[in-house]
């Protein structure tokens, strides 16, 4: 009998353990929970970091901190990624200023699996209260079984819309029948990176402006001895960046092929994919297998004369190779009538989530002078809101991609995220690398035609 | 023992844990997968029921489901052999040598406990053409290939180079189980054989090959069903690229249901693979025949 109690005790003991053990993981990170007044005062002065709401409600007691997650896409502790360095000092700085009122716990995964496990965390039912998420069809997908929160009122609550540069404008691939679902946090450009060394030694003294001067610079550059062109198709997105360029100054209309109204194999996209393969001919040899990172590096460390990335490069590239910032130069794509790529990373909130207020708050210290500051001066990127930064402060690059950008008659997504699904994206991209890799254009062209046939326009 | 087995309490007791693990763990979702293989399910709304459709997709219209079904072939095909041919010698010579016997299994054995995914990464770096063994053959003038993006060829490149390294990581496996198999071996039966006149070779393919077909067609099995679910490689080493040319079932899985979120489209190559298994297991329990004798 003594044994038998023995053993059942021993073995509730066991399982509580266990139980135990299974509860309350994310509690690790909670803060101290002691009162801190000046950083409650510091957050309560920046009026422009506390919703309407929250400001009303007086600083949680000990014990009573709302605790809301935040899901991003790199780590934040490994990266070298100057601006996810800048989010890192955004959410130690949140958690700060709102020490025993809210606190923020990040969740964090590479780029390649964040989607997928964004939808293994929808689907167990456990949001994040605050999401960062690509406009177009990334953000397409939450917004229409209503996983995101309209954020208009928010936003136009007091006045925080007008601090964006160009006030609504700002959010026009964010909003969803006139609802706001996400806050866009930087912009940023694709151009050409060049380095002007080589360039010089090359006899290049003006950059090209058109497809043939483009080429031109190539064949010269070639000439001189050097790579003229680094890009990776081991990272199919980048070879479809160029390949977006190319189909867009041919005026491929991708609305009206999404529509079904044009087609795929359509002469203008047989041109631009000609080219594609034409300007092939002066990347560098390893292209192919090269990821985008090491076709980023052959550029900073001087093994190729241009790049064509988006401006968020730029803080890889002084970040890897500090002194190569005065030698590297930027221009708009080439034959493109005055059009750029652009790109934003946007934050979207949780519909289900307990602490809206919370969660605006954060959004709010993302869009802050502070964090746009950052973004400017030392992230490299475009920043949303009409903040006044140091230009000086700022890596040169961004005085170029601001001229690019200022100049630009008006912008269009990546390819990739401007069609109708995620896989419709990744498709054109496999395509792409495909006819580099060989594949004949009329075949690939024809794979990508039945692909959308089968799947989007049938739908 | 027997008192035990009476006790049909006891029974239900020991029973029990594997029974529910096995309906809550596998079981039930096992069912669950096959429905929503036949429904429309991105797991942010509620699964919608359409038939056959993800099926008669799944076999009509999917360019990469053809050439996943191929490089899964391949990829059985390729391992069961290699594995069995190389896993036998490698037993063979192992069981006959007495220094260095732990230190060899060791080796080889070594890279089955290691992570595939950080496997994965090591052997893509390997064949990175700007790292590794291009790199190597560039110092004696030899262009290296693309080794994880050519796309010529019936079975591409990287398809035999991401098959080798698996041969390289699992070969230990079968190595093991042939060992186990083989120690099992009386001596007596060699020694007898010897006086009889019998050579080493031939006491390895009259002796040794009988007593070890109740291993061949376990290690077969697990090597064709570890074959068919193959994934971490595979994604690690190319993510299914260039162009899904080395997809297969598994990873192509993984694209629809995680990348894509098509859970019901996923769930049918799910369907399909499970029914691959339990015919390759069928046809392996078949067709090779299990004598057996007193060892």
């Amino acid at each position: 009998m003594k044994r038998k109690v023995l053993s059942v005790l021993l073995s509730t003991a066991m399982m509580a353990s266990l139980l135990m053990g299974c509860g309350g993981g994310n509690d690790t990170s909670a803060p101290a929970q002691s009162s801190d007044d000046s950083s409650q005062e510091a957050a309560a002065a920046d009026d422009s970091s506390a919703s309407t709401d929250s400001s009303e409600e007086a600083p949680a007691a000990s014990g009573d901190v709302e605790e809301i997650t935040w899901m991003f896409w790199d780590d934040l502790n490994a990266t070298e990624d100057l601006i996810s360095i800048g989010y890192k000092d955004v959410v130690e700085r949140f958690n700060k200023d709102y020490e025993g009122k809210y606190h923020v716990n990040v969740v964090t995964t590479n780029l390649e699996e964040y989607y997928a496990k964004l939808n293994a965390l929808v689907a167990a039912d456990e949001t994040p209260d605050c999401f960062i998420v690509s406009p177009g069809p990334n953000l397409d997908v939450y917004v229409e079984p209503g996983i995101t929160a309209d954020l208009t009122d928010y936003l136009k609550a007091d006045g925080w819309i007008d601090t964006f540069n160009g006030g609504e404008g700002a959010f026009s691939q964010q909003t969803y029948d006139g609802k706001i679902h996400a806050v866009p946090l930087n912009i940023a450009a694709a151009c050409v990176f060049y380095n002007t060394e080589m360039f010089e030694a090359a006899g290049i003294t003006t950059m090209p402006t058109d497809w043939q001067g483009m080429l031109d610079a190539c064949a010269k550059l070639q000439d001189a001895g050097y790579t003229p062109l680094t890009i990776s198709a081991g990272t199919a997105w980048c070879l479809s960046m160029l390949a977006g360029y190319l189909c867009d100054s041919e005026g491929v209309d991708l609305a009206a092929i999404d529509a079904g109204e044009a087609s795929w194999l359509d002469s203008n996209v047989v041109n631009a994919t000609n080219k594609l393969v034409e300007i092939s001919q002066y990347f560098q040899p390893t292209a192919a297998g090269d990821t985008n990172d090491v076709a980023t590096a052959n550029f900073y460390n001087e093994e190729a004369a241009m790049l064509i990335q988006g401006s968020w490069a730029i803080a890889q590239i002084n970040g890897s190779n500090p002194d190569f910032e005065d030698k590297c130069g930027v221009f708009a794509f080439p034959g493109t009538d005055g059009r750029v790529i652009a790109k934003s990373d946007s934050l979207a909130m949780s519909a289900k989530t307990a602490h809206p207020d919370a969660v605006i708050a954060l959004m709010k210290y993302f869009t802050d002078e502070t964090a746009q500051k950052y973004t400017a001066e030392i992230g490299g990127k475009i920043p949303v809101t009409t903040v006044e930064y140091d230009e000086t402060k700022a890596p040169a690059q961004l005085a170029y991609v601001m001229d690019v950008f200022g100049s630009a008659k008006s912008t269009f997504g990546f390819y990739n995220e401007s069609m109708a699904s995620t896989e419709a994206g990744s498709t054109f991209d496999d395509t792409m690398v495909s006819i580099y890799l060989g594949t004949p254009v009329e075949e690939g062209l024809s794979s990508l035609e039945d692909f959308f046939k089968n799947n989007v326009w049938n739908k | 023992m027997d008192k035990l087995l009476r006790d049909k309490k006891a029974i239900t007791i020991f029973i029990a844990p594997a029974f529910l693990l096995f309906t809550f763990i596998l079981f039930i979702p096992i069912c669950q997968s096959v429905y929503y293989s036949f429904c429309n399910y991105d797991a942010l709304t509620k699964p919608q029921f359409i038939g056959f459709e993800n099926y008669r997709q799944l076999f009509t219209i999917d360019r990469t489901m053809k050439i996943a079904i191929k490089n899964s072939t391949f990829f059985l095909i390729f391992s069961v052999v290699t594995q069995l041919i190389a896993g036998l010698i490698l037993a063979a010579l192992l069981t006959n040598i007495k220094k260095g016997r732990n230190f060899f299994k060791n080796v080889y054995y070594l890279p089955c406990v290691l992570s595939s995914a950080a496997l994965g990464l090591l052997w893509m770096f390997i064949f990175t053409p700007k790292l590794g063994i291009n790199q190597i053959l560039a110092q004696f003038g030899i262009d290296g290939p693309l080794w994880l993006m050519d796309t010529k060829g019936f079975i591409i490149l990287p398809m035999w180079v991401i098959a080798s390294v698996s041969l390289w990581q699992y070969v230990g496996q079968s190595m093991m189980l042939y060992m186990a198999q083989i120690s099992g071996i009386s001596s007596s039966l060699y020694e007898a054989s010897y006086i009889d006149g019998c050579t080493k070779v031939q006491a390895f393919r009259y002796i040794t090959l009988p007593l070890i077909r109740p291993m061949v067609a376990t290690a077969m099995s697990l090597n064709a069903i570890g074959s068919l679910k193959f994934f971490d490689l595979i994604f690690n080493m190319t993510e299914g690229g260039p162009n899904h040319m080395t997809e297969v079932l598994a990873t192509h899985l993984y694209q629809q249901g995680f990348k894509y979120f098509k859970y019901g489209y996923a769930s049918a190559i799910g369907t399909v693979l499970l029914v691959l298994c339990l015919i390759v297991t069928f046809i392996i329990n078949k067709f090779v025949k299990v004598d057996n004798y007193e060892m």
